[in-house]
């Protein structure tokens, strides 16, 4: 019987994919099976969900180092015959998935964000053309490497039915040496968890302004976050802020978007949060069309207003 | 026929584009306020050949032809006239050494001035000449191995800039118009205060004095008595700057009426939607789209004259309808606005100031259709 | 220090538009993706830097020798181009190995540079499987690269944090959008850009072995629908209320 294998580095993520294996496994008859490298913790916490465990410890095989990591997961898949691997898309993940498909021969998708079995075919939703488009896609073969959006799915429950076994790995010895891994420190914005965003875009005048929408997004129990030019071109707030393509994909319950025109590059980023709301002196704005509630207004007068009227 | 640019025509276009909205955009209501361009802008103009678009590459310049100077051109004239002012005159002061000069002369004065080091001038212009060269009174007095200069230039280009300058006097001893190249800053050259007028704020324009300053003779330009022809092919030549810099106007105005057009609401419509602005647009569509292909046409021109005459009618045929033109986009693009349009605070306002100066400058409108006119009735004939 | 740059030429898309939820791809113009940029702009400085050349690698249709001048002009030497109509109906597993027969036949390369993910697909995968293919260490998502002799010291941004590693050459490197703010080519550099020095082969000048792939095949690429409400709100106090009534706000 083949299998689907698991793997993130990341604990949370990991029980993420448990989720989605959970599905194609359901359709197969298949079983679980999860991926753990130096990570006990991690083999507790699968084990929990009711997945067959195996836990890599090997000092050899570092996450910073994705020929390795592939390595390692080569073998895996081996002993423990799985065709399907699940990894998270997130940046180390993304980084393994090719990696890995390559070693395996596998088809390979990445930044799925939805997972549905068809048959034969498991059909996985992605972006396209720069998030112009959101194309269906599935992997013609038996050897697939998945790799799943962060929080697209939700963590696995507690179950019944888990395990932990020992699993030997061989690698060949790292040719990458991790000098030093500095953690963001924890006053730094996590605009992927908050439950509300307030978004500002270019049609801020100054950075001056930003005070008040900080502000505002305070009063409304989020975070601040920007579209990509106010981080990369004005440096007015860090790159981690960034929602959109190439920055960070967010679904709060409310995202306020202010002085946003709505290019795809950015809307990609917060098109799956569940209120929209626009504010755009711009009627022609493309973000009003993907607002629940859009104002055709001057930002910073709404901003003030909004500010008075939350305090 | 074929009216697509080629890659690197496209490219030179948006390489002009990219500059002129990061690093020109964000100065262009300060150059208008302090009627200086800040030595970076030029600075950056300089690194991205923009001073020498059109010239040989033994001489400094990128090779890139006419058709590719009036692409870039008119990117940089939609965000600040002054700066596409500058660049106009400077360029067709290097177009007339270009042409006329020496080996040794385009080498010493070309090199420099593609690379900006130099900031070129072209002085012919007197305050008793108008449009007429026969009137020039500045004289060069040949001395041994120079000539001595004495005279008074006119809304000078450029002429608070170190360079050459090509300058325009009654050689005496033939008592015929002859073109020298002066080094500015040379002793007895001085100019005055810049004009204060009405639009193209950073393209300044100064009087030049020249008292017994003193030009080698290697520094004659063309041959004795050539100076009509210089100034001929040096005029058409500056008109391909000013038709273009009037086609970045225009462009500037359809793009800002357009985008006041979107923003601004009327009982909760944006007035964009009302049909009296529409007309608006499309008119300023078409003054664009008949203005750009113009101007690209004259650029390709003038990348292989074979008659300069017949250049010079074709360059003043442009520069008329381009000159008028801009007005009357600019004039447009403030009705859309209404009375915002008259406040400093919206970019159109300056834009229509920018925009008066185009039928004046270069020989004024009514001049050029002489031109265009007499070409076509003379050939007739 | 001899740096292969990877492009991928794609469409426009600033220039797409959607009809009736499809993507409407004609006469778009075809251009450099904006990440490959970076990619350029950072082996340009490792050159600058330790000498050397930077190859521009490509593989596309025959858009692709107009679309190259975009990166010769902002400072590769040379161009390594694989021009094939085919090519655009390819994925990331037989792009990977076409690009990787490519560096193959180039001699002495040191560092191979892609940008994180490509401007279109985003998939991120094919400097992966590259590094794979040739059996190179990799590292990727950079933001900083240093060179120091042989290795090089490269900070890689990550969602939780900010790595410094160290990685011998030669290795393929993919890099962010921070990483630096690519040059605007000059005039000159622009028009000398169709004179650089440029390899053009098709498929079949490379001994490929496509082997084992399985591939990706598309069932539908829609834009997404929006089931919005799009209720134009007139005033401050209506969006508060309309954003009580979704239990957003006064909980």
């Amino acid at each position: 019987m083949a299998g689907i294998l698991i793997y993130s580095d990341k604990d949370k993520l990991a029980r993420e994919l448990l989720t989605v294996a959970g599905l194609i496994a359901d359709a197969r008859g298949w079983e679980v099976k999860a991926a753990c490298i130096n990570n006990a913790r991690q083999c507790q916490l699968l084990s929990a969900a009711g997945a067959r465990v195996y836990q890599i410890e090997n000092p050899a095989v570092l996450p910073a180092d994705a020929a390795n990591v592939a390595v390692a997961l080569k073998e895996a898949c081996g002993k423990l015959d799985c065709s399907i691997v699940l990894l998270s898309s997130d940046r180390r993940g993304r980084e393994l998935a090719g990696r890995l498909a390559q070693v395996l021969g596998a088809g390979c998708l990445t930044d799925i964000s939805a997972v549905k079995v068809e048959g034969e075919q498991i059909h996985c939703q992605r972006n396209a053309l720069g998030g112009a488009t959101v194309a269906t896609q599935y992997i013609d073969g038996e050897k697939q490497v998945l790799a799943i959006v962060p929080r697209a799915f939700a963590p696995a429950p507690d179950r019944d039915g888990g395990s932990i076994d020992e699993l030997q790995v061989e690698v060949p010895p790292s040719r990458i040496k991790l000098l030093e891994f500095q953690a963001k420190d924890s006053s730094s914005a996590n605009i992927e968890e908050a439950p509300v965003l307030v978004v500002a875009g270019q049609g801020l005048n100054s950075q001056e302004d930003l005070a008040a929408v900080e502000s505002l997004a305070q009063k409304l129990g989020g975070e601040l976050a920007c579209s990509k030019p106010l981080a990369t071109d004005k440096k007015w707030l860090p790159e981690d802020r960034v929602i959109g393509l190439s920055g960070k994909k967010c679904q709060p319950d409310l995202a306020v978007l202010l002085g946003i025109s709505g290019q795809v590059q950015f809307t990609v980023g917060i098109r799956d949060a569940r209120v929209i709301v626009a504010v755009n002196s711009d009627e022609n704005a493309y973000i009003h069309q993907m607002a629940d509630y859009s104002m055709v207004a001057d930002l910073h007068q709404i901003v003030k207003e909004l500010n008075d009227a939350l305090a | 026929m074929d009216f697509n640019l080629s890659k690197e025509q496209s490219l030179i276009q948006q390489m002009a584009r990219e500059f002129a909205e990061k690093s020109i955009a964000p100065a262009a209501k300060q150059i208008d306020e302090e009627s200086k361009i800040p030595e970076e802008i030029l600075a950056g103009m300089a690194e991205l050949d923009l001073f020498g678009i059109p010239f040989p590459e033994e001489y400094g310049g990128a090779d890139g032809g006419y058709d590719g100077y009036v692409l870039a051109m008119e990117q940089i004239a939609k965000v600040s006239g002054g700066v596409a002012m500058t660049m106009a005159a400077h360029t067709l002061g290097l177009g007339a050494i270009s042409a006329f000069g020496t080996e040794e002369q385009k080498k010493k004065y070309m090199i420099p001035g593609c690379k900006a080091k130099h900031i070129v001038s072209f002085a012919f212009t007197e305050p008793g000449t108008g449009s007429d060269p026969k009137q020039i009174t500045t004289t060069a007095v040949k001395q041994g191995d120079f000539y001595i200069l004495n005279g008074t230039k006119r809304f000078i280009s450029n002429a608070n800039y170190p360079g050459a300058m090509v300058v325009f006097a009654r050689e005496t001893e033939s008592g015929e118009v002859t073109a020298f190249i002066l080094d500015k800053w040379a002793e007895g050259y001085s100019i005055s205060e810049p004009w204060e007028k009405i639009g193209m704020h950073g393209g300044q324009l100064l009087d030049v004095y020249m008292k017994d300053v003193k030009v080698p003779a290697d520094n004659l330009l063309g041959k004795i008595g050539q100076g009509f022809p210089i100034l001929l092919l040096g005029i058409a030549l500056g008109k391909i700057g000013t038709s273009t810099a009037a086609l970045g106007g225009t462009l500037a105005a359809l793009e800002e009426a357009s985008k006041y057009a979107r923003e601004k609401t009327h009982r909760g419509q944006p007035i964009a939607k009302f049909q009296a602005i529409q007309l608006k647009i499309a008119d300023l569509a078409i003054k664009y789209e008949t203005a750009r292909w113009l101007c690209y046409r004259l650029g390709c021109l003038a990348n292989d004259i074979k008659d300069p005459g017949k250049f010079a009618a074709e360059a003043a045929l442009v520069k008329a309808y381009c000159g008028d033109n801009v007005v009357d986009a600019a004039r447009i693009a403030v009705d859309v606005h209404g009375s915002y349009g008259l406040m400093r605070d919206y970019t159109i306002e300056r834009v229509y100031r920018d925009a008066i100066i185009g039928p004046e400058i270069e020989g004024v409108a009514d001049m050029q259709k002489l031109i265009v006119a007499s070409s076509i009735l003379r050939s007739k004939g | 220090m001899n740096v292969v740059v990877a492009m991928k030429q794609i469409p426009d898309l600033q220039q797409i538009r959607i009809r009736n939820r499809q993507p409407v791809l004609e006469d778009i113009p075809w251009t450099m993706g904006a990440i490959d940029k970076n990619a350029l702009e950072a082996a340009v400085q490792i050159k600058e830097a330790q000498g050397g050349k930077v190859v521009l690698l490509s593989a596309g249709n025959e858009e692709l020798e107009d679309t190259a001048k975009e990166a010769l002009a902002a400072g590769a030497d040379e161009a390594l181009l694989i021009i094939d109509d085919k090519l655009d109906e390819m994925g990331s597993a037989e792009i990977a190995k076409i690009l990787a027969a490519a560096i193959q036949r180039i001699e002495k390369i040191d560092l191979i540079i892609f940008g994180e993910g490509s401007g279109d697909n985003y998939s991120g995968q094919v400097g992966s499987r590259v590094a794979e293919i040739l059996g190179l260490p990799q590292v990727g998502y950079a933001s900083a690269i240093e060179v120091q002799g042989e290795s090089l010291r490269v900070s890689r941004s990550l969602e939780d944090g900010k790595e410094l590693v160290e990685i011998g050459l030669p290795a393929v490197i993919t890099v962010i959008s921070g990483i630096n703010e690519p040059r605007i080519a000059s005039v000159t550099q622009i028009l000398k850009a169709g004179k650089k020095p440029k390899e053009i082969l098709d498929l079949s000048d490379l001994a490929l072995d496509l082997g084992e792939i399985c591939p990706v095949k598309t069932e539908s690429n829609l834009a997404p629908e929006s089931d919005r409400k799009r209720v134009a709100v007139k005033s401050v106090d209506e969006l508060v209320a309309a954003l009580k009534g979704e239990n957003l706000i006064g909980r």
